[in-house]
């Protein structure tokens, strides 16, 4: 940031609200609460009191727990391409155009091996800090991209439709009261798996406008600004609210989403919004990149992920997306620029969480709607496939290769068939790693698998 | 279910709903002009807007570009030169796609009929093609004028001009689409988004469909459509149950025989207008009406706009603003021009909508999904500058072109862009009493009261400032107002 940009920025003014948790305490507890609350706030305050009993419920501390790196690569990413099977010759005989030539590529064993472009994730393979999970899919694929991220987004059946996301399920499992920034996207958006019950989760790409400015230096505006961006403790409003009383809090089950009125829902994400901006800001400027990070947007996701686990943000989970990966025409130049920028960004993260100290207790995992066919389409490009390979990094992961490459002579409709199911991948993660119950959060038990 | 409004019901709260919703909203007085006009009138005046074509000329650089001859050209140059070539036509594409944003977003705030452009606004969402694939102003814009001529027009006719439109050729890949290789992507979108929805047709339709869409092409010498019959697959298709030598035509007439069709396009226009989420009744009802019309769009319109159910309370002031709609009403509610594009298109990228480039061709989801913490704080942000409050920190324009471009951040001044006249938007008759001067803005910026405890809140920050608060407070105080929930709703 430029001295000019700093000059524009207020000092922060002295917050009266740090968490949610703290709101609730001043706003709610200190207070005599016989009226309904909005439903946002129902099951919070219910599991607060739940809190201390319940071990499942875990809050993120920002400083010892174990973290999750969410990275998609949005558009359907090539995975025969990604990691590439150079010892069979349906390989080279499907691409003749776009595959990578058997020399170029880098050996992983005496079947497949990486994508030149990714000799960094190779290091890190080498040194034990990378998995590499080959036929990852589900059954009856869609070959849709909205419809195929939806599946993974909500880890639900094919022919099944679920409004939640599996990370927001986790949220709602395990980390009811946490701070909104349990769950942090970076960028404008909030994923479709961070879709909740109780939504979580708050998005931001430049933190030091992740604030309010306004035009008043007497911090009289500030009272009013957040006087009016929280939710209405009126009870006379709060009954249009579909607020339900406290007496029924016990044992209630989750309010829907659709329950929440518009209003409610701008109010508690104003809430979320001015909670967590004055520390994120505060994270920004106290802690700059400890390693250089490559200039490009992946680049700058992950640089900004790794100064907000510095600076020990409370995020269990983080988000971070890759787009362009949809080549179906002359692809060779723009996948080719996608996998150095993902290689060069996921070697500089590595580095940085080392620097810090860190590495042990981060995980990132990749994954994108689909692979793409086998045989390359008129134009040079690939179009939209099924099974395809995940990345795991990090620090306390189990290294190797996991699953079996899918045979390219048995095909199923033209794409390579899937035998590791996704889900067996969240299961691992949300077991073994977020330590929180699989079941619960993706609806049945899915086998794990030996990545951590 | 649909029940029509009794024009008796007609008031100030209706009418204001309808402009917000219809159009982009406008001032007190328009509002209470257009109330004026009586229930019929006002709905008569959304169907059958004034054409703005004069008011709005062809952009002067809106012209085809003879590709063929700018290839013969470039095979002349040396390497050196035809880089520098390449370089000039793309910095000329990038500066007449702003001019193409801005040029359609001061059509949208200064038009005589917001109706038309606001209609064209959701086709434009519904046929979500994006500038980041096809690196043509020109065509962007002809689709454009396209989507208006049709906006409320008919829907068939629209659909199969929609697959001979330039942009779109290229957008899902049309013009690549061979009798050898057809090419999926269209036939796959013209089914699962912008007709039936998905599931309501197989991966088979979607093959037996791509046949018929190919020879498609693009004249290259105008850029406009050419059929190239010795690519085009005059073989024998099955799709959706019918079989023949259909043409791209015939698949877009059998679509339209799908009771869902009328269903999918009802709804998602209802969505767009009114509410998430309609009850089925009012949706089958909308689309019978719908069908037995062939698709014709004004009548469902007129259908939607005289229904009690579009004025109910799950409707007014239930929905939340796109950002696009957040910006044109803001410049109408405060009586100001739109900032400079820079400021402008980029606040919409912050938003998460730029015009000409949605974010894939789904369209903008709309609805909550416009809201998090990160676009409300900007939002209140750009109410800020919206205000005359001072700069709003923005990022250079290349990345709107390329968002995967990196870009040192940036800072611009005010310049030009002086916010509201305060004179204007808080008049002398209203400013005596801080309780009246609250209850005019309440109605200038939400059409509607706040709770008596927000009205308080407010009351008492201008009266803190003194029986005369200088402009500054004022200025604070339409922020101050913009910086809630409430503002986000329509």
């Amino acid at each position: 940031m430029s001295d000019q940009d700093d000059d524009h920025i207020i000092e922060p003014h002295t917050s009266t609200l740090h968490t949610r948790r703290e709101f609730l305490r001043t706003s709610m507890l200190g207070a005599a609460v016989s009226f309904t609350l909005p439903v946002f706030l129902q099951k919070t305050f219910f599991t607060l009191d739940a809190m201390a009993a319940d071990s499942a419920i875990q809050t993120a501390t920002g400083k010892n727990d174990t973290i999750l790196i969410v990275l998609q690569l949005a558009g359907g990413n090539d995975g025969m391409n990604t990691v590439i099977p150079y010892a069979d010759d349906a390989y080279f005989r499907a691409r003749p155009v776009i595959g990578i030539p058997k020399d170029q590529v880098i050996k992983l064993n005496d079947y497949a091996g990486l994508n030149p472009k990714l000799s960094g994730l190779k290091g890190l393979f080498d040194e034990g800090h990378l998995s590499v999970l080959q036929g990852v899919g589900y059954p009856n694929p869609n070959r849709s991209h909205f419809r195929s991220t939806e599946i993974w987004q909500t880890a639900s059946d094919s022919d099944k439709y679920d409004s939640y996301g599996w990370l927001g399920r986790y949220f709602d499992s395990c980390c009811q009261g946490a701070d909104p920034t349990v769950g942090v996207a970076i960028g404008n958006q909030v994923p479709q798996s961070f879709a909740a019950s109780s939504p979580t989760g708050v998005a931001f790409s430049r933190p030091e406008q992740y604030r309010w400015f306004n035009g008043d230096k007497s911090g009289a505006s500030d009272l009013v600004y957040k006087e009016m961006n929280q939710p209405e403790m009126d009870p006379a409003m709060l009954d249009e609210n579909d607020g339900g009383s406290v007496d029924s809090l016990a044992g209630s089950s989750a309010p829907s989403r659709h329950k929440e009125s518009t209003l409610a829902f701008l109010e508690r994400t104003a809430l979320d919004a001015q909670m967590s901006s004055d520390k994120i800001l505060d994270i920004a400027r106290k802690f700059p990149a400890s390693v250089s990070y490559p200039h490009s947007a992946l680049g700058d996701s992950m640089s900004l992920v790794g100064r907000m686990i510095a600076g020990g943000l409370a995020t269990r989970v983080y988000y971070v997306s890759q787009g362009g990966y949809d080549t179906h025409t002359n692809q060779v130049a723009t996948h080719a620029r996608l996998m150095g920028e993902l290689n060069d960004a996921l070697v500089a993260f590595a580095q940085d969480m080392k620097a810090q100290g860190n590495f042990g207790r981060v995980m990132l995992m990749t994954f994108s709607e689909f692979g793409r066919r086998v045989t390359q389409n008129a134009s040079n490009g690939t179009d939209h496939g099924a099974a395809a390979p995940m990345f795991v990094m990090g620090g306390g992961i189990k290294p190797g290769l996991f699953g079996q490459y899918p045979s390219l002579s048995a095909l199923n409709a033209g794409d390579l068939a899937y035998n590791v199911d996704f889900r067996s991948v969240y299961a691992t993660i949300l077991d073994r790693w977020l330590r929180a119950p699989s079941k619960e959060v993706l609806g049945r038990q899915f086998p794990l698998l030996g990545i951590v | 279910m649909l029940t029509p409004l009794h024009a008796r019901q007609w008031d100030l709260q209706k009418a204001a709903h309808l402009l917000n919703r219809a159009g982009f909203g406008g001032t007190p007085d328009e509002i209470k002009a257009f109330c004026e006009l009586g229930f019929d009138k006002a709905v008569q005046t959304v169907l059958d807007g004034p054409d703005d074509a004069t008011q709005f000329p062809k952009p002067a650089w809106a012209q085809p570009t003879n590709l063929l001859a700018l290839h013969q050209q470039m095979m002349t140059l040396t390497a050196d030169e035809k880089k520098q070539m390449q370089q000039m036509v793309q910095k000329q594409y990038r500066q007449d796609d702003i001019d193409l944003i801005n040029w359609w977003l001061n059509r949208m705030r200064f038009t005589s009929n917001p109706f038309r452009e606001k209609l064209t606004l959701f086709w434009h969402g519904h046929f979500a093609t994006s500038v980041e694939k096809v690196h043509d102003s020109y065509m962007m814009w002809q689709q454009n004028e396209l989507l208006r001529q049709h906006a409320f027009g008919n829907f068939g006719l629209m659909v199969k001009s929609i697959s001979r439109d330039p942009a779109m050729l290229v957008w899902l890949d049309t013009r690549e689409s061979k009798k050898d290789h057809p090419n999926e992507n269209f036939a796959r979108e013209v089914m699962e988004l912008f007709t039936l929805g998905i599931g309501n047709y197989t991966e088979n339709d979607v093959q037996e469909g791509a046949k018929a869409f190919t020879g498609y092409r693009i004249a290259p010498t105008d850029e406009t459509f050419r059929y190239a019959p010795f690519q085009h697959d005059e073989g024998v298709k099955t799709f959706l149950g019918q079989t023949g030598p259909f043409t791209g035509d015939d698949i877009i007439d059998i679509i339209l025989q799908q009771p869902s069709c009328a269903k999918f396009i009802a709804k998602k226009l209802w969505t767009f207008y009114a509410y998430e989420d309609p009850d089925p009744s009012l949706v089958d009802a909308l689309a019978s009406n719908f069908r037995s019309s062939s698709y014709e769009i004004r009548p469902l319109m007129s259908d939607i706009f005289r229904s009690a159910e579009f004025y109910s309370p799950d409707s007014v002031r239930q929905q939340i603003k796109s950002p696009v709609q957040w910006v044109v009403q803001t410049s109408k509610v405060l009586e100001t021009p739109l900032a400079r594009p820079q400021i402008t298109i980029n606040a919409l990228r912050q938003l998460g909508q730029v015009p000409f480039a949605p974010p894939n061709v789904k369209g903008w989801d709309g609805g909550r999904s416009w809201i998090t913490t990160s676009t409300l704080l900007y939002r209140y942000n750009m109410a800020n500058f919206a205000v005359g409050n001072g700069p709003l920190r923005i990022e250079r324009l290349r990345k709107i072109a390329n968002p995967n471009a990196p870009a040192a951040p940036n800072s611009f001044d005010v310049q030009n862009y002086q916010g509201p006249d305060l004179a204007k938007v808080i008049p002398a008759q209203v400013r005596a009493d801080p309780k009246r001067t609250i209850a005019y803005l309440c109605f200038r910026l939400y059409q509607d009261p706040l709770t008596p405890r927000d009205t308080e809140t407010f009351v008492k920050y201008l009266s803190d400032h003194g029986p005369t608060p200088t402009d500054d407070t004022y200025r604070e105080l339409l922020h101050l107002m913009m910086s809630t929930p409430q503002y986000q709703l329509t």
